[in-house]
């Protein structure tokens, strides 16, 4: 069964999005800062990440999908976003972005594990 | 002087009584007022010290001649007109009498009727005089006028903090001030010089488009642009076509230049804001809902500590938003100044150790020492009482809640001339010196293993900093990453110009 690491600082939508990944058959790995999540990625090889935005923090999610590019991980990376709507501008994937999908929270249960079969059918 | 609403005044010179009665009572008749004199020196004075409308002055007298007493009165009232009456014209006199300004000579013995015709002549003369000249003076005095006008309002202009350049229908520089140059990235213009190739490229594409016009439309066209010459700087300029004399045609462009550099600083901090509110408010929903979602999906398989634990989580995420969305309303009340304030002399070393004794029980939880020490001198400030207690209970609450396990908060307060210092010292977690300068600002929480339990919204320090300022005070703080953190509050005892 694939492997899937969720990195978010808010550790209810960790709670949340591990529960219903593995009520669908995947294991699941958690971290909740990118220092942390760089580490778990590298050791245990996840076959999808799901990656926060993490504004506050000082290296946020985009610098980590940057820096896993950069360091030759092609493993595919679902984004989480919470505010792209709101503020009416909409990320495309790109050099600054690198990564394969969004979703934006909150997400039910039925698109997550839409999006994240896709994304593992198609690596 | 004649005016419409009084008889024209005539003066009489001449020796002969007879001659100086009859006359006077013929002029009377016609409604004149006369004045009469029965010499030359008494002609002369009765003459030049009031502007009579016509002068009736006999040529021949004993003492002074007509002629002389004609060119005193002419001297000091050239607008008196002047008859002069002789029974014995001669060429010479009549040149001379013509020369000093004398309207004309009437011949004795003369009938009424050529008397009054003559003086009726004169009067006409007379007003076409005074009314030439109140026309001069008129027109005088609205050229001053224009003059001065003109004058200030190119004052106004050049000191207008905003920039203004006309341009004719050929493209050239008619006028500008001197906040023109500076707002449009000109050094420097010259009258007629052709403008529209030195102009900014955003302001010369409109301006060419808009002289090139058929015809004249009341309309305006703005941009906004930073200046190629100082990329801090935003303008915004506005040009509006000018009408030529009958607003058929364009005869040149008006363009106003202003700086908005200030404007856009504060719009990019408020989507920042209303960027980093949505997020911060958004997050626990997002969190409340995924917990709702799993509770309600009936393929999830939970335990019950699983559904009890979810409930509880998502209540205190809500509950933590209600706080949120309450500090922030708090926020924009003290960024409004709509606070409602009731100030009142407060005694500081009481309201501090009431708070002291409220943290005690969660000090506890991490068996965490409270100290706290005043002398024995009263302080007091005014201030009201529940913005100075939010003030302490989060300092206080921070302190306790960011420091140790068998950690110590040590409260004092000192007096320093007019002012109080409250410091609250924590050995706590610390801040990293890139965190310190964040401090105050909304939602910041500094992140790291200590605080990942910690729960906060990020805005409490904030609106300390807010309330603080209201009063005239000031915060500081010290700290070392790891070793702990101290607040010094400085308030002042007398509320100043509130």
């Amino acid at each position: 069964m694939s492997l899937i690491a969720i990195i978010d600082d808010d550790p209810d939508i960790i709670d949340a999005t591990s529960l219903v990944l593995m009520a669908n058959g995947f294991e699941v790995i958690t971290a909740n800062n990118p220092g942390d999540g760089l580490k778990i990625i590298q050791e245990q090889k996840p076959a999808l990440v799901i990656l926060d935005v993490m504004m506050q923090e000082p290296d946020d999610g985009f610098f980590l999908a940057q820096k896993l590019r950069r360091e030759g991980v092609t493993t595919p990376i679902l984004m989480y976003t919470s505010v792209s709507k709101a503020l009416g501008f909409q990320f495309g994937k790109s050099d600054m972005v690198p990564v394969d999908d969004f979703v934006e929270k909150p997400v039910s249960a039925d698109v997550l594990i839409a999006k994240v079969n896709k994304l593992l059918n198609k690596s | 002087m004649e005016d419409s609403d009084h008889p024209a005044r005539i003066l009489l010179v001449d020796d002969e009584d007879y001659l100086r009665n009859g006359v006077k009572r013929i002029l009377q008749i016609e409604g004149f007022e006369v004045e009469t004199a029965e010499n030359g020196a008494e002609g002369i004075k009765k003459g030049t010290e009031f502007d009579f409308d016509v002068a009736l002055l006999d040529l021949k007298m004993p003492d002074i001649s007509g002629i002389e007493v004609l060119r005193m009165i002419r001297q000091a009232r050239p607008n008196t007109i002047c008859f002069m009456a002789t029974a014995y014209a001669s060429y010479e006199t009549a040149v001379e009498a013509t020369k000093l300004g004398a309207e004309g000579y009437i011949l004795k013995p003369f009938t009424p009727d050529e008397l009054i015709h003559n003086i009726e002549k004169g009067l006409q003369k007379r007003r076409l005089i005074l009314e030439a000249e109140r026309l001069k003076a008129d027109r005088e005095a609205r050229l001053l006028e224009l003059a001065f006008e003109r004058s200030r309002l190119n004052t106004i202009i050049n000191l207008l903090a905003d920039g203004v350049l006309v341009i004719n229908q050929f493209g050239e520089m008619v006028y500008y001030n001197p906040a023109a140059l500076r707002y449009l990235d000109l050094d420097v213009i010259l009258l007629a010089e052709e403008i529209l190739e030195i102009l900014p490229p955003e302001v010369k594409e409109i301006a060419q488009r808009m002289i090139s016009k058929e015809k004249f439309e009341v309309m305006g066209e703005s941009v906004q642009f930073k200046l190629s010459s100082n990329p801090d700087m935003f303008v915004e300029v506005t040009c509006s076509p000018i009408p030529d004399h009958d607003r058929k045609k364009i005869a040149g462009i008006v363009i106003v230049a202003k700086n908005i550099t200030q404007f856009k600083e504060i719009e990019q901090l408020k989507s920042q804001f209303v960027s980093m509110v949505s997020h911060e408010l958004k997050a626990p929903v997002a969190a409340t809902i995924g917990f709702l979602d799993i509770l309600l999906n009936p393929k999830m398989k939970l335990t019950d500590h699983q559904r009890s634990d979810f409930l509880n989580r998502s209540t205190a995420r809500l509950r933590s938003l209600l706080t949120m969305v309450n500090d922030l309303l708090d926020i924009s009340r003290i960024e409004l100044n709509t606070v409602k304030r009731e100030i009142v002399k407060i005694d500081l070393a009481s309201l501090v150790q009431e708070t002291v004794e409220m943290m005690q029980f969660e000090a506890a939880k991490k068996n965490i020492t409270i100290k706290f020490s005043a002398g024995e001198i009263p302080f007091t400030i005014e201030a009201d009482r529940l913005e100075i207690e939010r003030v302490i209970t989060n300092l206080m609450s921070n302190a306790v809640k960011y420091n140790k396990t068998d950690g110590e908060v040590l409260v004092s307060l000192k007096k320093k001339g007019a002012y109080i210092i409250l410091e609250i010292k924590d050995t706590g977690i610390g801040l990293k010196p890139e965190e310190k300068n964040r401090l105050f600002s909304e939602f910041f929480r500094a992140k790291n293993e200590f605080t990942k339990s910690i729960h906060g919204t990020g805005l409490g320090l904030s609106i300390v900093k807010k309330t603080i300022d209201y009063y005239s005070g000031k915060i500081e703080s010290e700290s070392e990453y790891g070793k702990g953190t101290t607040f010094r509050v400085f308030l002042p005892e007398k509320i100043l110009n509130k």
